[in-house]
């Protein structure tokens, strides 16, 4: 199975000089379309979405992480690096076990 | 509140159900534990190899816009549409305490070369290479990832759950049994007092 990429032109780019497919979306309906094409293609198994994209398709994204469906889906920053103000894993794990905030 | 008949059979019901709720409660803990541990493993693993891969692709990200700068986007492009590799992506399935995690194998098979070394410049083939290193880690990424939000959920899930029974359901049941077992503490007793008159009464009388 492939990686598929979503985000910026640079991203798609980049991902693609190592042999991805990817798709570039600049707004929300881009995004929107080129999940669901990733996610629906057999041969896809990693779906790598830039923070930014992700952002666009907020929803889509957090509903798709929750399922237990594949592909996986994993956020990658872009070339600004990541965004601030986001859980890190360290974060995610220590609030579900109920230490610290 | 429970509003059970305080009936004896009532009461033996309500004795088992206890038991079991408590049992579960241990089970449920029991769970939670054995996700937590998992949990925090692979949190581990997982904040590394994100350090990791984040550093790798702000160099990637660098040596595309070297290569773009020098060469020209279009250039880039180009080439990039050249580019026939595979990542040989293997996904499996694991499970901790019913809760499926994926596994991830990455393998690339890279059927190069697959432009002409000559035209492309070497900031080019750079950030290939820093590519598909950040690729290379990307599956284990998203295994880890993806794994360390489902046991998160499932961790959230079960304290829940296993706080409802012992916040909620079990003490209303124990309020329920002592209420029952009371009641009919105090019904002997009204039959006890009754025989006694009875018999205090039937003693004064005449046999027959």
């Amino acid at each position: 199975m492939n990686y598929f990429a979503i985000g910026d032109e640079d991203a798609v780019l980049g991902f693609g000089l190592a042999g991805v497919r990817g798709r570039a979306a600049k707004n929300a309906d881009e995004a929107l379309g080129a999940f669901r094409e990733a996610v629906a293609d057999r041969k896809v198994g990693v779906v790598l979405i830039t923070e930014r994209a992700a952002d666009l398709i907020r929803p889509q994204v957090d509903s798709w992480l929750a399922s237990e469906s594949f592909p996986l889906v994993v956020e990658v920053p872009d070339r600004g690096g990541r965004l601030p103000g986001r859980p890190g894993l360290r974060e995610l794990a220590s609030s579900a076990l109920g230490v610290g905030a | 509140m429970r509003n059970d008949a305080p009936t004896r059979t009532n009461l033996l019901a309500l004795r088992e159900e206890l038991s079991l709720a408590r049992l579960g409660r241990e089970l449920l803990d029991q769970k939670r534990k054995i996700l937590a541990n998992e949990l925090l493993a692979l949190v581990d693993q997982g904040a590394e190899l994100e350090r990791k891969a984040d550093e790798a692709l702000a160099k990637a990200w660098r040596l595309l816009e070297d290569a773009a700068l020098s060469d020209g986007v279009l250039e880039v492009s180009i080439l990039a549409g050249a580019v026939n590799a595979e990542a040989g992506i293997e996904l499996g399935r694991r499970s901790v305490m019913g809760v499926p995690l994926p596994v991830v194998r990455t393998e690339f098979v890279e059927r190069g070369p697959y432009y002409s070394p000559l035209d492309a410049s070497y900031r080019v083939d750079a950030a290939a290479a820093a590519f598909r290193e950040v690729l290379s880690m990307m599956g284990r990424l998203a295994e880890l990832r993806v794994s360390i939000l489902r046991l998160a959920a499932e961790v959230r899930r079960t304290a829940r759950k296993a706080n409802a029974l012992e916040k909620i359901a079990v003490p209303e049941m124990e309020d329920a049994v002592r209420r029952i077992a009371d009641r009919l503490e105090e019904n002997e007793r009204d039959s006890l007092a009754l025989m006694k008159t009875v018999k205090a009464r039937l003693g004064n009388a005449p046999v027959f």
